[in-house]
C-alpha cells in the first residue's frame, strides 16, 4: 500500500518532468538502428512532420546535407559506445527550410551494455546561427573594404610618388638651362650689354635658383608624409647640441647669447625630430639677426600632463593675427627682402610634431620676439 | 669630338641644354679634349661594348670616366651601370651618375649596382660648373685606375 503510493508520487513527478520538458524543448526517441519511436509536439512543429509522418521511419528523414560524413560518423561512435553526445546539427523540414538545433542525446543500455535507445534533446538554435552567419558575412564585406581601400590608398601613394619623382627630375632640367644660359650670356656678352641688361639676366639667374630651392623644399615636405616613423629613446639635450652645432656657421660673425635650459629625454624619430630643433633654432638665428644683443633661450616646461619644448628669441617677431598662417606651406609673415626663406621650414616642424602625435604652437608680438612651443608625446597620427 | 679611341671620358646626356653646359663647364676647365657624347642608353653600351659603331674600339682603352644621367631614352642609366657593373671586360670603368634625381630609391640602387660617385646637378650654374669641373679634374687627372690587361 505504502509502496503503491510511492509509486504513484513517482509516477506523477516523472509526469510533471516531462511536461515540463516539452514545454522547453525537443524531443525524439530512436531505436539502435535510428527509427523514430518517439516525438514530442515541438519535434512536429519544427520538423513540419505529423507524427504519424516520422514514428518508424528512419532518423535521417530531417538530414540536411550540411555536415560532412566524417561529423556524422563520429556522432553515431560516440553514442554507439554509450557516451553522450553533445553538438550543433543543421536539420531540413518537411517543405525544405533548413533549422539548427542545440542537441543532446544520451545512449541508454540494456543488461547487455549495447544501447536499448537513444533519447535526443533539443533547442532552437536558428536564429543565433543566422545572427552569426550575418556577423561572418559583415566581417567578410568588411575585409574586402579594407582590402579595395588599401589598394586604392596605394595607387594614389604610388601616383604621388611618380608625380613627385617627376617634379623631382623634370622640373630642374629647364631651371638650370636657365640659370646656365642667362650665366653664358654673362659671361660670353658682358662687354655687349649694358648695366640693366646685365642686372636683368641676374634676376632671372636668382629667379632660377629661388624656384630650385621651392622646389627642393617641397619635395622635402612631401617627403614627410610617406616616410616611416622611427621611434626610439631621445636625448633631447644631445639633438639640440647637434642642430646647434650645425648651426655654427649663422651665429659665427655675430654674437647671439644661447641659453638652453634642461631638456628631459622624449620618444620619437631622431632624424626628424633633429630637422625640428634646426628649423626652429634658424628661424630664431635668422628673425634676431638685426639685433645688436641677439637672445636665443631653448628650455622644456613640464607639467603633469607633458613636456612642452620652446624656443624663444628676442627678434623680430610678428603680428599674432596672422599666426593662423604661421604654419602653412609656403606662407610667409616677412618680405624676402627682409628675411630669405621659401616658407616650408615651419610647415616641415608642424607636420613633424603632428606624427608624432605632438601639438605645436607659437606665441609673438611685433619687434619683441617669438616663442615656438611643441610636445611630442601623444599617441602617434601616421 | 676626339678620336674615339683615346676617349678618357664618356659623357651620357639626352638633354641638349645641360649636354651643352656639361660640355661648356669641361671646356672652361680644359678638360674636353678626349669628351665623347652618347645620347641615349644605348649609344653608351655600345660604346662601352665595342659593338656596332663602335666596334673597332678595344676593350683595352676604357675611357677613364663615363658622366651618366640616369633618365634616358631607349636604355634608362639604371640599366647601363647593370650592364657595365656586371661584365668583368667593363666592370673598372669608373662610372659618375650626374642627375637631377635626387630620390633615395635613385641613390640606393646606383650605388647597389656598383656606381662610384652620385652627383645630383645643381641648379645654381656656378656650383654646377664647380661640380664638372671638380669631377672631371678628380676622374681624368688624380684618379688611378687598375692596367688593364684585356
Amino acid at each position: 500500500m505504502h509502496n503503491e503510493e510511492q509509486l504513484k508520487a513517482s509516477l506523477k513527478e516523472n509526469g510533471d518532468l516531462k511536461a515540463a520538458l516539452d514545454e522547453h524543448a525537443i524531443v525524439a526517441i530512436t531505436d539502435p538502428r535510428g527509427r523514430i519511436t518517439y516525438v514530442n509536439d515541438k519535434f512536429c512543429a519544427i520538423s513540419k512532420y505529423s507524427r504519424e509522418e516520422l514514428i518508424g521511419q528512419d532518423h535521417r528523414i530531417i538530414n540536411s546535407g550540411h555536415h560532412p560524413k566524417q561529423f556524422i560518423r563520429e556522432l553515431w561512435e560516440t553514442i554507439g559506445r554509450g557516451r553522450v553526445w553533445h553538438g550543433e546539427i543543421k536539420n531540413q523540414a518537411k517543405d525544405g527550410s533548413f533549422y539548427w538545433v542545440d542537441t543532446t542525446i544520451v545512449p541508454f543500455l540494456d543488461e547487455n551494455g549495447s544501447p536499448r535507445q537513444y533519447v535526443a534533446i533539443r533547442a532552437d538554435i536558428t536564429t543565433r546561427k543566422a545572427a552569426e552567419e550575418t556577423v561572418r558575412h559583415l566581417n567578410a564585406d568588411l575585409e574586402q573594404r579594407v582590402k579595395e581601400r588599401t589598394a586604392q590608398f596605394e595607387a594614389a601613394n604610388r601616383e604621388l610618388e611618380a608625380f613627385s619623382y617627376s617634379v623631382s627630375h623634370d622640373l630642374r632640367a629647364p631651371l638650370r638651362a636657365i640659370d646656365g644660359y642667362s650665366q653664358a650670356v654673362l659671361e660670353d656678352f658682358a662687354a655687349l650689354l649694358p648695366e640693366e641688361g646685365r642686372r636683368h639676366l641676374e634676376t632671372i639667374r636668382q629667379s632660377a635658383q629661388r624656384m630650385g630651392e621651392l622646389i627642393d623644399d617641397l619635395l622635402a615636405f612631401a617627403r614627410l608624409g610617406r616616410q616611416e616613423l622611427a621611434r626610439r629613446p631621445i636625448d633631447m639635450a644631445d639633438l639640440v647640441r647637434r642642430a646647434l652645432a650645425d648651426l655654427e656657421f649663422a651665429t659665427r660673425d655675430r654674437p647671439v647669447e644661447i641659453q638652453v635650459g634642461a631638456l628631459p629625454e622624449c620618444s620619437g624619430d631622431f632624424v626628424l625630430l633633429k630637422q625640428v630643433w634646426l628649423n626652429l633654432l634658424s628661424n630664431a638665428l635668422k628673425y634676431t639677426r638685426k639685433r645688436a644683443a641677439a637672445k636665443v633661450e631653448v628650455g622644456c616646461l613640464t607639467n603633469q600632463h607633458e613636456q612642452v619644448y620652446f624656443v624663444r628669441d628676442n627678434g623680430t617677431g610678428f603680428d599674432m593675427r596672422y599666426v593662423g598662417k604661421l604654419f602653412g606651406v609656403f606662407q610667409r609673415l616677412h618680405r624676402a627682402e627682409d628675411y630669405e626663406g621659401t616658407g616650408v621650414g615651419l610647415a616641415i616642424v608642424q607636420r613633424i610634431v603632428h606624427r608624432h602625435g605632438g601639438r605645436v604652437w607659437a606665441e609673438a608680438a611685433v619687434d619683441r620676439g617669438a616663442t615656438f612651443y611643441f610636445t611630442v608625446n601623444g599617441n602617434p597620427n601616421p | 669630338m676626339s678620336d674615339p679611341t683615346s676617349v678618357e671620358l664618356l659623357l651620357v646626356e639626352d638633354n641638349p641644354q645641360d649636354l651643352e653646359l656639361t660640355l661648356r663647364a669641361l671646356r672652361k676647365a680644359n678638360l674636353a679634349a678626349r669628351v665623347h657624347v652618347a645620347r641615349d642608353g644605348v649609344e653608351a653600351a655600345e660604346f662601352l661594348f665595342c659593338e656596332g659603331p663602335h666596334a673597332t674600339r678595344q676593350f683595352s682603352r676604357p675611357p677613364k670616366v663615363v658622366l651618366l644621367d640616369l633618365k634616358l631614352p631607349k636604355l634608362d642609366g639604371l640599366e647601363v651601370i647593370k650592364r657595365v657593373k656586371g661584365d668583368p671586360r667593363t666592370k673598372f670603368i669608373p662610372i659618375v651618375v650626374l642627375t637631377s634625381s635626387r630620390e633615395q630609391r635613385d641613390v640606393v640602387e646606383s650605388y647597389q649596382l656598383g656606381v662610384n660617385s652620385y652627383i645630383v646637378k645643381p641648379v645654381n650654374s656656378d656650383h654646377f660648373s664647380a661640380a664638372v669641373r671638380e669631377l672631371g679634374t678628380y676622374w681624368l687627372l688624380l684618379n688611378q685606375p687598375p692596367k688593364t690587361n684585356a
